[in-house]
């Protein structure tokens, strides 16, 4: 891992940074909807899923 | 490009997704039910009867039989609403089924977690390749599974646990904190770097976990004890197979431009 270099990511370091971040938002609301979030549809679907990982769920 | 490499990650984990639910479905959907079995009676003084326990646990158990399999693709869905709790009106959405249903959210969530990981590899400036794949799955696994479950570990239906709120902001927090501590520690050189990481590491266990008042449940100890690892070790495979898609696919197909 340590002798990975950025160079091998073809984006700049703006649109590393850009994408990045957009990833970063994205992934979290996606997890925070499937796992977290406080609404009793999206816990009755999502409700195996929250438990076999771990997510404090009910 | 950064579309590209979005698309790239959110493939890699909604392939993630699809192997976890059938892990899943192995071991840890058919422990969820039984303890669901539980759920919801009175915390008996005396121990359960072995009688009741019509389901084998043994770790052979795994594969569902037919009549299981087309359970879990009718479309008639157990209730199995958490009694005892003022709710508001749930239900699965679009009426999947139950299978259907846990399907969609892990490919939700795997796609959750995949663009996370793709996130921080983007900002920190490490590339997730093939060779070190493993790894970032291994450490994704320790950040966001192993260490909150040392406070909150993986809970079964029907289990004591303290208010949820409190929970989701200490597990959340310790997350957080421990991403930060595990980089700290195995990315950076600095001694003062590594020391900092341990006490990031460290530091929600020393604060503690929300914890419930009463710990009676209903629910047999030895299901718990079997769900908490049959949970981790779906979540690490999980993780793994995660960190080695994404590397396959950044090198195959970001590398080339």
């Amino acid at each position: 891992m340590a002798t990975s270099t950025v160079s091998s990511i073809p984006l700049s370091l703006s649109d590393r940074l850009t994408a990045g971040i957009i990833a970063l938002m994205i992934g979290g609301f996606l997890v925070f909807g499937a796992g977290l979030a406080n609404s009793a549809v999206l816990h009755d679907t999502a409700h195996d899923t929250r438990h076999s990982y771990g997510f404090p769920c009910h | 490009m950064i579309v590209k490499t979005l698309l790239a990650a959110v493939v890699a984990g909604l392939i993630a997704g699809v192997f976890m639910t059938g892990a899943q479905e192995l071991r840890v959907t058919p422990l969820i039910l039984h303890a669901e079995e539980f759920e919801g009676e009175a915390p008996a003084a005396g121990e359960q009867p072995a009688a009741a326990d019509h389901q084998q646990h043994s770790s052979l158990n795994g594969a569902p039989t037919l009549g299981e399999m087309l359970a879990a693709l009718s479309p008639v869905t157990p209730a199995y609403a958490h009694e005892g709790e003022e709710h508001e009106e749930g239900g699965i959405m679009f009426g999947m089924s139950r299978f259907s249903g846990t399907l969609a959210a892990n490919l939700v969530t795997g796609a959750g977690f995949s663009l996370l990981l793709a996130g921080i590899s983007l900002v920190i400036g490490y590339p997730i390749t093939l060779a070190n794949g493993a790894l970032w799955g291994a450490f994704g696994w320790l950040a966001v599974h192993l260490l909150p479950a040392v406070g909150l570990p993986p809970e079964l239906p029907g289990f004591p646990a303290a208010e949820l709120g409190d929970r989701q902001l200490w597990w959340g927090a310790t997350v957080l904190l421990s991403a930060a501590g595990l980089y700290l520690l195995a990315l950076r050189g600095e001694i003062v770097a590594k020391l900092a990481g341990l006490v990031l590491v460290a530091a929600p266990h020393f604060y503690g976990a929300p914890q419930p008042l009463d710990i009676s449940s209903n629910v047999p100890a030895v299901l718990g004890a079997e769900f908490a690892v049959a949970a981790l070790a779906t979540t690490l495979a999980f993780w793994i197979v995660l960190g080695i898609v994404s590397g396959f696919i950044n090198d195959r197909f970001l590398k080339a431009n």
